[in-house]
């Protein structure tokens, strides 16, 4: 359950202030599949940065799952970060030098789960992305709809509810598009609340509710019409 | 995240940049080597200084006349040095000590030679090792016989071979010469310089000092004489007891004259020597150590740019400030670590080879092995602080965004 109160994000930049998000609120609740949209530079991944706790507010309130993220400190956020939530980046990031099994296993390192515990989980979820044969690899030997998979192997691993997607699918062409937009679906089937970014109305399509911003306002928020369904 | 897997990812992280990571280690690793390569020789040699007086016997002590400000009459004689060993029940030998220069001659050479004027006692004082006959006896010192003691290098220079006992040599001054009998041929003193001694090496030569008095037709003027105590504990009183014995006997209680020393004191400043010198040329290489260390740091501080991505993923994925910052804080005193194992083992191999060539047998202790470790690892946390605080410190945001 996400629930932002009138956010203000106001990055300085020396002399210079600029108001990327302008008093945003919003309500999402346990389940939901939303679409982030807008044009470039209005302020759809600060907002997700935010909700990942990954950057602060300048001002306004933020609960997730009951809990006020709005005065905690850098280490209650990667609690939060390594806990509760899944990111997945357009540019995957992965860890070059780490084998994709390893990449998966990182959050569990950091969340504490036991060594074999750990073997047994990233397994699951590479089988749960479809990518259970190539976990050996380094990243540079895998296409990026695969690595895109890692990265969501990687997101959901520590089992979190909440997924934030930054234009997962901005580096990949229709084809695997479809095939990122389907994993995403499911796991939102299987209970994840998931927001999404993105440029393209279809990926929109795959979701429940897209939420329209403009200059780091929100100005509309629908229901999808025609939802598609793998 | 337990510590174990983070050396873990440390060591993985190191391979993954081999020669990065070597020349990061470079600094630690000749900082290490040298000063254990010093220590151990330093250690080494005070060892072998030790072993040789050891040899001459801790227990000697030397006893001199101050001769500036003694008169004909203070000066020891061969009965003052017959009393000391007869009356002092500490004192096991005593022998005068003089010493000429001057030429001996065979008919095949030539050549300066330094005379040492002794009785028998000498044998055991200066634990003389012979290869062939024996020493002159106490007879022969009463009677002030002309025989000779010579080393292997003379005898080898005089007949080409070196059993000579029995064959006569000409001593003395240079211009008048004597014919004396060699009763006994001594191990060579020059040990392992033996090599580097070259023929017109003065020879060195043991006489009856009586004889060397008839020789150069001098009065016994002993200004020096060594005993031998019976252990190395009465060492310090015998001597005591020898000066208060010569001070009585010469009647110049009043005017401190005589000298006593003890070998072992010399040991111990010589000892001191070698320790502060070997301390001071340690303390030079600790600065390199120092300087491999400021290494480390300047390559952690690049390596964290480099990777200030990956701290930024680490970070977005539920890595703590703590986790990153140990995660480069391990792997810098991984690196030191490491540099100071082949340190060790270069410095070890090092001290062996130079002390080979030096003659020195490099006594490496545990202490050094401990202390050296644990000093790189200190260097690799001192230095590795600074650049792990920076990684932890970086903002996700500004990470992930990092080109
Ligand atoms: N670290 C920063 N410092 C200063 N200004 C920033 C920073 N990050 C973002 N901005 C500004 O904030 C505004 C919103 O940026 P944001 O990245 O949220 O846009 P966006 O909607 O995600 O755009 P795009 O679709 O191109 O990804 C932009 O004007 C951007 O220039
Ligand atoms: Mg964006």
């Amino acid at each position: 359950m996400i629930k932002i109160d009138n956010i203000i994000k106001t990055y300085t930049t020396g002399k210079i202030n600029l108001t990327a998000l302008k008093g945003v609120s919003l309500s999402v609740k346990p389940g939901e599949f939303v679409t982030i949209m807008g044009p470039s530079g209005c302020g759809k991944s600060t907002l997700m940065n935010v909700l990942g706790c990954l950057d602060k507010m300048s001002s306004g309130k933020y609960v997730l799952n009951g809990k006020d993220i709005s005065g905690l400190v850098d280490n209650d956020l990667a609690e939060i970060r390594c806990r509760e939530i899944g990111f997945v980046f357009q540019s995957f990031n992965l860890l070059p030098r780490m084998s994709i099994l390893e990449n998966v296993e990182l959050p569990m390192v950091y969340a504490g789960v036991p060594k074999k515990e750990r073997r047994e989980k990233a397994l699951e979820a590479l089988r749960r992305v479809d990518l259970a044969d190539r976990v050996k690899h380094r990243p540079n030997e895998i296409s990026g709809g695969q690595k895109q998979r890692v990265a969501i192997a990687r997101a959901i691993v520590n089992n979190p509810s909440v997924i934030l997607a930054d234009e997962p699918t901005g580096n990949l062409d229709t084809k695997v598009t479809k095939e990122i937009m389907k994993i995403i679906q499911q796991l939102n089937n299987d209970g994840a609340t998931v927001l999404l970014v993105t440029h393209e109305p279809e990926v929109a399509q795959y979701s429940k509710r897209i939420i329209h911003m403009r200059d780091g306002e929100i100005i509309d928020d629908n229901e999808v019409i025609d939802r598609i369904v793998f | 995240m337990n510590l174990f897997e983070n050396i873990k990812m440390a060591i993985d992280s190191i391979i993954s940049n081999k020669m990065r990571s070597f020349l990061t280690m470079l600094g630690i690793i000749i900082g290490i080597s040298s000063v254990i390569a010093i220590v151990s020789l330093g250690e080494g040699g005070q060892n072998t200084i030790t072993g040789e007086f050891e040899k001459i016997g801790v227990a000697t002590i030397k006893i001199t006349v101050k001769t500036a400000e003694a008169e004909k009459s203070d000066f020891i004689t061969y009965k003052d040095v017959g009393q000391i060993k007869d009356k002092i029940s500490y004192v096991k030998y005593a022998t005068p000590y003089t010493y000429k220069q001057g030429t001996a001659n065979s008919e095949r050479k030539s050549k300066s030679a330094m005379f040492v004027g002794c009785n028998e006692d000498m044998y055991y004082i200066d634990n003389i090792e012979l290869l062939y006959g024996r020493f002159f006896n106490n007879i022969e010192f009463e009677e002030g016989r002309a025989v000779v003691v010579i080393d292997e290098t003379a005898a080898k220079s005089f007949f080409g071979t070196i059993d000579v006992v029995g064959n006569t040599i000409n001593i003395g001054p240079t211009t008048s010469t004597k014919k004396a009998t060699i009763v006994g041929v001594l191990k060579s003193q020059f040990g392992m310089f033996e090599g580097m001694v070259d023929d017109d090496m003065p020879a060195f030569i043991y006489v009856p000092g009586t004889y060397l008095d008839i020789l150069y037709s001098t009065q016994s003027q002993i200004s020096e004489m060594y005993i031998m105590a019976d252990s190395k504990d009465n060492a310090e009183a015998a001597g005591i007891l020898a000066k208060n014995m010569l001070m009585n006997r010469h009647g110049n209680r009043d005017r401190d004259l005589y000298k006593a020393e003890s070998l072992m004191k010399q040991l111990d400043q010589i000892n001191t020597v070698v320790g502060i010198f070997t301390a001071f040329i340690a303390a030079v290489a600790a600065i390199s150590l120092l300087v491999g260390g400021v290494g480390v740091m300047n390559i952690m501080l690049v390596s964290v740019t480099e990777r200030t991505r990956e701290i930024g993923i680490r970070k977005a994925i539920g890595a703590k400030t703590s986790n990153i910052m140990f995660q480069f804080l391990t792997e810098s005193v991984i690196i030191s670590c490491i540099g100071g194992i082949i340190g060790l083992i270069l410095g070890v191999s090092g001290a062996y080879l130079l002390g080979r060539l030096a003659g020195i047998t490099p006594s490496v202790s545990p202490q050094i092995i401990i202390i050296s470790i644990g000093f790189a690892s200190a260097v690799g946390i001192f230095f590795g602080i600074y650049p792990a605080k920076k990684a932890a410190k970086l903002d996700p945001i500004e990470a992930l965004r990092y080109e």
